[in-house]
């Protein structure tokens, strides 16, 4: 599993962080950290993929293994 | 081989969307049919205040991806309201004089906004919930009119900051003493009155809206109960909005500003779930009953009621009660405003401010119930957990 951000789009609201912490963050600069590897915990991937639908801008995409 | 289950989903939005996304995915057997007012495919609301309307963003840029269709079991019903549900039938009617039976039903019909008496159906008055809305009033926007807002709010405050940074004419009228003040439980008042003071719109406070100026037949402007007249050509309305149930009046669902649902979003009737802004849930987190108005809650919840409608249909696994901290942000002036949490009921604010940006938390009882901030995303979205964690462990009022 995969994310890639578009960061054209990405305005750092911070939807994915609240619902994926482990995966997001958004310094207070508002760039958007995300994690390198997401472990398989699949508690963990199905909030990941709800961040990713979450994201108002849609400026996430996954790519599933 | 027993029929395949039909599941209804009323309404076009987020919360629809999501839990359409989802019932395909978990039921891939059953059929679902998908209702919704809309012509167009669900797009993005929040970016409709915001970028779009600064014509930053474009229409395509909005939509979000499509879900499948019929192949994946999806059968989608454009521009059809739902006008009554009887509960013993099990059926819904729409608008076309069609009936459609279900087996499970989930309410996602959302919310309109609300529009004073004086100012319904007066042309050039718009208020925004849509992107038919949004559209209309962009394309007004090109003519360049000096414009009044009605209300402080969180709508009504993107929409004056969008104006602006068009670099048109703006004046905020609002009922209260200060800008953001539900939303925000009263934390950054005056920040945000200088921040939009600072940025030229024209601001009355605790204002009452008594008449409209009307000229050669065209919106001309408001007068206010102290006699003020503001001229303005457009007239914007963020006068909050109510939860759309009128079409559910005579069934025999409990609804009290909203659908009541338990903490599963199951209405009162077998069968029946809510979600989004018409659903008014107990929320676990807190051991309160709240109707949350946000894109992140419609998301959520869409798909945490999809859950449990599969695991009425043989996934009894899948069945969680819908536990959330709420969240939602605005952006104006380019400064990130966050609120994460539920302030109602809190006892105490702390402030800090440092310069750089400003956050505040909200207790009650000593318990941290909500925080909100001004450029420090960071910060308030970790204590998160925390508001999570601490609001569980509240007395019940």
């Amino acid at each position: 599993m995969k994310i890639i951000v578009d960061r054209q789009r990405c305005d750092g609201n911070g939807v994915c962080m609240g619902i994926a912490p482990e995966v997001f963050d958004v310094d207070d600069d508002l760039y958007l950290h995300v994690a390198e590897s997401i472990p398989d915990d699949p508690e963990l991937r199905a909030r990941v993929r709800q961040s990713i639908t979450s994201c108002p801008i849609l400026a996430l995409k996954l790519v599933e293994d | 081989m027993a029929a395949r289950q039909r599941i209804v989903i009323a309404g076009g939005s987020l919360a629809g969307y999501s839990a359409a996304t989802e019932l395909t995915t978990l039921l891939p057997g059953s059929d679902i049919v998908w209702v919704t007012g809309e012509p167009h495919r669900t797009y993005s609301k929040p970016a409709l205040s915001k970028e779009f309307m600064q014509g930053r963003s474009e229409l395509a840029e909005l939509m979000l991806p499509d879900i499948g269709g019929e192949t994946k079991g999806l059968y989608t019903l454009r521009e059809r309201q739902c006008t009554s549900l009887d509960v013993s039938a099990r059926s819904i009617q729409l608008d076309d004089g069609s009936g459609i039976d279900f087996d499970q039903l989930l309410i996602a019909t959302g919310a309109s906004a609300r529009m004073p008496d004086m100012l319904r159906g007066v042309g050039g008055v718009f208020s925004l919930r849509t992107l038919d809305d949004a559209m209309a009033i962009r394309a007004r926007l090109e003519r360049r009119p000096s414009i009044v807002v009605i209300g402080g709010g969180l709508i009504g405050c993107e929409m004056a900051a969008s104006a602006r940074a068009l670099g048109l004419d703006v004046t905020i009228v609002e009922r209260l003493g200060s800008l953001l003040d539900r939303p925000f439980g009263g934390a950054f008042g005056s920040h945000f009155l200088d921040l939009h003071r600072d940025n030229g719109v024209k601001i009355h406070m605790d204002a009452t809206l008594t008449d409209i100026i009307i000229r050669d037949g065209q919106f001309a402007g408001v007068r206010l109960a102290d006699g003020i007249e503001i001229e303005a050509g457009l007239a914007l309305v963020g006068a909050g909005s109510q939860p759309c149930t009128e079409w559910l009046d005579d069934s025999s669902l409990a609804i009290a500003d909203g659908i009541l649902c338990d903490a599963y979003l199951a209405a009162s009737s077998n069968g029946i779930f809510a979600a989004g802004d018409i659903a008014r849930w107990m929320n676990p987190v807190y051991g309160l009953q709240m109707r949350v108005e946000h894109w992140t809650n419609a998301s959520a919840q869409g798909r945490a009621a999809a859950r449990n409608m599969a695991a009425a249909t043989g996934r009894p696994e899948l069945r969680k009660p819908f536990a959330d901290v709420p969240y939602f942000w605005s952006d104006q002036y380019g400064q990130k405003i966050q609120m994460v949490g539920w302030h109602v009921g809190h006892d105490r604010i702390d402030i800090e401010n440092d310069g750089g940006g400003m956050l505040a938390r909200f207790y009650r009882d000593g318990r941290l119930i909500a925080a909100a901030g001004v450029n420090v995303p960071r910060a308030v979205m970790k204590l998160r957990r925390q508001i999570e964690q601490e609001a569980q462990g509240l007395e019940a009022a």
